[in-house]
């Protein structure tokens, strides 16, 4: 590598070896990766779910999580082995050298301590700084990040500031003691597009300004390109492949990371509405809603979804668009207008539907961890839809679940008898889907389904859905922030913005400029692969302190 | 110098050595440690003092090898769903679980184990121990141990049934509450605050003075006043898990609460409601012996341990130990009970990390 030299090393992890506890006995982990940084240099990790990014980089620390331990190989933080490294010269590294951005900074905060208070305890523990010095410092770093108000935001409790505030103030925490090394745990991937530019934007000025070497781990793809030199490829616990981020982009080697680069590339055909009268499935006309004692959180949302259609619903978090499910489902009875069901208008309390009325929307949600009940087996799941609304029976009902399971791509015998907690979570949304269509409805809300997942088995349940929706002829209304997916999936699009539907129409016509300035907004802030966009970007918006803060 | 004394410091010199050997850090630090106390004890006390040191070790010993040997026991016959669940608890647990059986062998076959009737009086008041009455005899002449066999029976049961009805009606209406909400979950609150606010005993005592000490009367004021506190963990528990998904989806399918309750909450809030039976069962039990000893409880001559130490109260001041023994059979079994009770809420506990 040519910009940095060999004695620039600052972390060198070989042959590093990580077992976790299950089922009373030792499994590896991670099993012989490697891994050199410079001083300086941006490392991207990138890899699924369950391919040992985060626990990587927690052994960066030297730290093995609870269940956990490092079974083999060396870790040297400038010169110190850290895996014979004692207990009380690890933590001295700690906060002081290396410092840990997490993925949930709202978790990661005490809520009972302001931010500011948090921010100098590092500096004041290990005595570089005096409270006083710390607190300047901390308002400076809190500038630097772009922070509002850098004089006071650090009064503030953690509760009182947004996410994406949030999430800086912890990167400017971390920088507190000026560390060797940062190690990003996926600090974007819980924020919006909007913010996630700003976030990323402030974390590679303040990187590259104080020449620190950072681990980013992530597993999406464009922003890695954005942040780092080199990028590393990981796959059940053994690298894949590394090199530098612009090699890696234009011509990966492996199988394996050309296929996550080609994640994106699903599409399938517009389909455009019914020409001949048919009635919307579903037609939201003029709703408001509001939750409880506060300000409405809907306001005048109509839109239509026909028979076959995918219609998908975007917008940022807090926009209104799982409000509209929550008032077409009826858990949630809007205060104005009505949704109207083939015409018909639907009782807006689910209280007063009827069993078919019910069945006709079915929802898969988000997080498929909370959405199937742990301690129930798959076929009671599943079945239980088929017999409640069915009133099927012994061998009938097994067949259709088998039915099912076969539809949702799952061996039968395989499932049957399992429970959500032993599937992965690709498995576990799938389930999700078919507990939905084991009502035979019409009409499916997809409340973020893919959000959770990684990028391979999310295209995998898009394809899955784009299937279902051709064979049986449903009508999707697809919630997400992505817009990716939309790109991928939507038939039509609705953009909503506090509340409020500010742009709505075929997919053809929104991804095509001029867009309302809204829908431009979401759109310039979806990453692209390009390790230039995000530069470029910045610069168009004018937002650009990138090189004013890098000459402090 | 004995042959004892001189064999017992061999033997735990020997064993540190051992320990030490063999790298058992923690099991050489205890037996030295044993070895120098026992220096001092030595001097101080003499041979009768390490005799007892060498009881105590020995009915530790004991404890610890019952406790393993009916583990495996237990695993033999179990399921293998649950053997993969015992192998996992530790010997205080398994010494817990053997009490526990041990104490409803006792209770269900008392009028085949016992050598006398409960109520039947064969010798003198206060009748030293020979070999037909293990334990000697009580103020009217009556066997202790048959009595204690048969108390194991009538205290145990009827805490056993107050717990569980308690349970019934403390646990449904948590249940019901967490899923209705709204002002039924208020109403049930605040009736469950104003039984709470009653100092219990006192509450206990005024009932049975009132409506008279008969056991459905016991049972029926124990469980009112215990309920409230299983209401409280179950509206709680359930409380965690209606805002689940899973329950949104099971609503929107139409299901009734009683489905709800049944097969999507109650599954999920097992575990700790069962280590809560536990430790409600103990409080129980003690409330009960405590009302038998006030006399407000199971009435003569009905055996039960709380009025078995009332009675014999007496003979403390003669030195006799004989009513510590129904008392030490109380706390034997609330300790027991609460070894499973602390494996189970680990497990609970520990479930929650997958």
């Amino acid at each position: 590598m040519s910009k940095f030299s060999k004695k620039d090393i600052l972390l060198e992890i070989e042959d590093l070896q990580i077992q976790g506890y299950s089922d009373e006995q030792w499994v590896d982990i991670i099993k012989g990766v490697d891994l050199t940084l410079h001083r300086g240099e941006v490392l991207g990790l990138i890899g699924e779910s369950g391919a040992g990014k985060s626990t990587i980089g927690a052994a960066a620390m030297g730290y093995a999580r609870d269940g956990t331990r490092i079974s083999g190989g060396t870790i040297e933080f400038d010169g110190m082995e850290l895996t014979t490294a004692s207990e009380a010269e690890k933590r001295a590294l700690r906060g002081s050298r290396i410092a840990y951005v997490a993925q949930s900074a709202a978790a990661s905060f005490n809520p009972a301590h302001k931010i500011i208070d948090q921010h100098t305890e590092a500096p004041v523990q290990y005595r570089i700084q005096k409270r006083l010095e710390a607190q300047e410092d901390a308002m400076k770093l809190y500038e630097q990040l772009r922070l509002p108000n850098p004089e006071e935001i650090g009064f503030r409790y953690p509760h009182q500031v947004s996410g994406g505030q949030l999430q800086r103030a912890m990167t400017a925490m971390a920088m507190s003691c000026r560390p060797d090394l940062i190690i990003f745990d996926e600090p974007t991937t819980a924020l919006d597009v909007t913010t996630q530019i700003e976030v990323l934007a402030a974390i590679r000025d303040i990187v590259d300004q104080f020449n620190t070497a950072a681990i980013y781990i992530t597993h999406d793809l464009a922003v890695v390109a954005q942040m780092a030199d080199t990028i590393k490829v990981l796959l059940k616990g053994e690298e894949v492949e590394q090199a530098s981020t612009e090699e890696m982009l234009e011509n990966p080697k492996e199988e394996y990371t050309k296929s996550l680069w080609a994640v994106r590339s699903f599409k399938r055909e517009q389909k455009s509405r019914p020409t001949d009268g048919t009635e919307p499935i579903i037609s939201v006309k003029n709703i408001d809603a509001s939750y409880t004692g506060s300000a409405k959180v809907l306001d005048d949302v109509s839109f239509d979804i026909y028979p076959g259609m995918t219609v998908a619903v975007v917008g940022e978090s807090g926009s209104g668009k799982s409000t509209v499910a929550r008032c077409i489902t009826g858990l949630l009875p809007p205060s104005k207008g009505e949704i109207l069901f083939r015409g018909e208008p639907l009782p807006p309390d689910y209280h007063k539907r009827t069993r078919d009325q019910l069945r006709q929307a079915q929802m898969i949600y988000q997080m498929a961890d909370t959405a199937l009940n742990p301690k129930v087996q798959i076929h009671e799941i599943i079945g239980r839809p088929a017999r409640f609304y069915s009133g099927l029976k012994g061998s009938a009902l097994k067949q259709r679940v088998d039915e099912l399971l076969d539809l949702i791509e799952l061996e039968p015998s395989q499932y049957y008898n399992r429970y959500p907690p032993e599937l992965s979570g690709g498995q576990k949304q799938r389930v999700g889907i078919a507990r939905a269509l084991a009502a035979e409805p019409d009409f499916i809300i997809c409340d973020e389904v893919t959000s959770a997942l990684d990028q391979l088995v999310a295209e995998g349940i898009l394809r899955l859905l784009d299937r279902l929706q051709q064979e049986l002829g449903l009508a999707y209304m697809f919630i997400t922030h992505d817009l990716a997916t939309v790109r991928s999936i939507a038939d039509e699009v609705v953009v909503m913005q506090n509340g409020k539907v500010v742009e709505q129409g075929p997919k053809d016509e929104m991804f095509t400029p001029p867009h309302h300035p809204y829908t431009d907004l979401l759109l310039s802030s979806v990453p692209e692969m390009d390790p230039n966009w995000l530069t470029t970007l910045l610069e168009e918006r004018g937002v650009d302190n990138v090189g004013e803060s890098a000459d402090v | 110098m004995s042959v004892f004394v001189i064999g017992y410091y061999a033997a735990l010199i020997c064993a540190s050595c051992l320990a030490a050997y063999f790298n058992y850090r923690k099991v050489f630090m205890m037996v030295f440690s044993l070895t120098l106390i026992s220096f001092v004890l030595g001097i101080i006390g003499g041979v009768p003092a390490l005799r007892n040191v060498t009881i105590a070790a020995g009915m530790l010993a004991l404890a610890a090898g019952v406790s393993y040997a009916f583990r495996e026991f237990l695993i033999q016959i179990a399921k293998p769903d649950l053997a993969k669940e015992l192998r996992t608890a530790p010997l205080t647990a398994s010494f817990g679980m053997f009490v526990v059986f041990t104490y409803a062998i006792a209770g269900i076959f008392a009028p085949w184990i016992a050598p006398y009737g409960e109520a039947e009086v064969i010798t003198s008041a206060f009748a030293p121990a020979d070999r037909d009455m293990l334990l000697g005899a009580d103020q009217l002449g009556r066997d202790v141990f048959s009595r204690l066999i048969y108390g194991a029976r009538n205290t145990v049961g009827i805490a056993l049934v107050a717990t569980i009805l308690a349970f019934i009606m403390g646990a449904l209406a948590g249940l019901l509450a967490a899923v209705k909400g709204g002002w039924f979950d208020q109403v049930m609150g605040r009736f469950a605050d104003v039984i709470m606010s009653i100092p219990s005993l006192i509450f206990a005592l005024l009932m049975l003075s009132i409506l008279g000490p008969k056991i459905w009367v016991i049972v029926i004021v124990v469980a009112i006043i215990y309920a409230p506190r299983v209401f409280r963990l179950t509206r709680a528990v359930a409380g965690n898990i209606v805002v689940m998904d899973y329950i949104e989806a099971a609503k929107l399918r139409g299901e009734g609460d009683w489905y709800l309750i049944r097969r999507e909450i109650l599954p999920n809030s097992t575990a700790p409601l069962i280590a809560e039976f536990g430790l409600e069962f103990c409080f129980v039990f003690l409330l009960i012996a405590g009302l038998s000893f006030l006399g407000l409880g199971i009435q003569p001559p009905t055996a039960d341990w709380g009025s078995m130490v009332r009675e014999n109260a007496t003979l403390i001041s003669f030195g006799d130990i004989t009513p510590l023994i129904p008392a030490a059979a109380i706390a034997l079994l609330t300790v027991s009970v609460n070894f499973v009770v602390d494996w189970m809420l680990f497990r609970s506990s520990g479930l929650k990390e997958q």
